[in-house]
């Protein structure tokens, strides 16, 4: 690059908002947290959800392939402890045309208005992240615009050694995002897809979603059983320009999360006030943070059987029934608003 | 995937406004009555798909 395209971009980023407050809009992109499990085996057909690193989530339609999900540590990309790791166990090389298996960060539509989605000062998007692979392969990196169904995308080459990948989507002048809590964007990494998904003309500007457009040209996680895909370091932010991926502490990290899904397993006392008689035991719960919405709870016992009385996006009542000792404790305790 | 959704009544016999959700993972979670709620919104996709929630017992 010559020293005035150097200037000309510093300056593009001077003037952009990209060195201005927080830039990433992917929470838990360096895979720090991972209050689930840091290991899922067995994984595929149809098992979508969130599985091992939060706010990360599988979408896996019914197939052939398995795969196991590992929050990793990584030892050869300085600047970063962990990566999402998926490996392939059982090979799916007859792929149906429904097949497809996706990891997708969803963003709530409140958290995007600097995109000016829909507008005519609407701005581009640069999503970066390293990644590697077992060998060369090339996938999708795309952005779903759940609104007003609307799709980019775009290939990433993958090679065995760690690479940081940077793709800028076009900016947007169609179709606004919702100023509002629900999922309104996907981040989408495309690792495998059949014929439904491949059979047209990858969508590399915006349009309306067409299926057959969104993942043209990619090979397949589940060609073998030794195929393998590690992430980490994602960052989506506004411009052209990828800076420098927004490094934030655990903490931070975890906070955020929080507002998606609580994971409690500390094995605590249950309504101390009340140890000194058996029978039923009824408390709040206060969330760690105001959750995204009103969330989804299991616990456990260890002994009766708990009840749900109300909740709020703030914190839970509950009650525990049956035949409670003096002793009872929670085992485990988990809220979940994701989206 | 979803396994079975039971409606949930309250100590009095009223429903709840939520659903005990059992996936085939084993994993139980009571769920709000509320749109947006992602386990919600699966239970609305199974329903759509020809299953039904059963009556709180």
């Amino acid at each position: 690059m010559t020293k005035a395209a150097e200037l000309a971009k510093m300056g593009e980023v001077l003037t952009n908002g990209q060195i201005g407050g927080r830039r990433n809009m992917v929470i838990n992109g360096a895979m720090q947290v991972a209050q689930r499990a840091t290991s899922v085996t067995g994984l595929g057909d149809g098992d979508e959800g969130y599985v091992a690193q939060d706010r990360w989530r599988h979408t896996v339609a019914a197939g052939a392939g398995r795969y196991t999900a590992t929050q990793t540590a990584i030892t050869d990309l300085p600047g970063f402890a962990n990566c999402f790791k998926m490996a392939c166990t059982t090979a799916d090389t007859s792929i149906a045309a429904t097949e497809r298996f996706m990891f997708v960060q969803r963003i709530e539509g409140q958290d995007l208005q600097q995109l000016k989605k829909g507008t005519s000062d609407a701005e581009k998007v640069t999503v970066s992240f390293y990644v590697k692979g077992h060998d060369s392969a090339t996938y999708v990196c795309a952005l779903y615009d759940v609104d007003n169904d609307r799709f980019v995308g775009a290939t990433f080459p993958v090679t065995t050694s760690w690479a940081r990948q940077t793709i800028t989507f076009p900016a947007d002048t169609t179709g606004a995002l919702g100023n509002d809590n629900t999922n309104d964007l996907e981040l989408r990494f495309i690792l495998h897809a059949g014929s439904n998904f491949t059979s047209g003309t990858l969508a590399t500007a915006w349009e309306s979603a067409t299926v057959a457009n969104f993942a043209v040209g990619i090979n397949s996680i589940f060609e073998s059983t030794s195929a393998t895909f590690f992430l980490t370091g994602v960052q989506l932010e506004v411009g052209s320009q990828a800076t420098p991926f927004e490094h934030r502490s655990f903490g931070e990290e975890l906070a955020l999360c929080h507002r998606y899904f609580i994971k409690d397993d500390t094995d605590y006392r249950a309504y101390t006030n009340h140890q000194s008689d058996a029978g039923s035991r009824a408390g709040n719960f206060h969330f760690p943070t105001i959750m995204r919405d009103v969330p989804s709870m299991t616990a456990s016992v260890d002994a009766g059987s708990i009840t749900f009385q109300s909740r709020t996006t703030h914190g839970v009542a509950m009650t525990i029934g049956g035949s409670v000792g003096t002793n009872t404790k929670f085992t485990t305790f988990s809220a979940d608003s994701e989206l | 995937m979803i396994n079975s959704v039971v409606k949930k009544n309250d100590e009095e016999g009223n429903w709840a406004n939520s659903y005990t959700l059992t996936l085939t993972n084993d994993e139980v979670w009571d769920v709000p009555h509320n749109v947006n709620n992602r386990h919600y919104q699966a239970i609305l996709e199974w329903v759509a798909e020809g299953n039904t929630i059963a009556e709180a017992d």
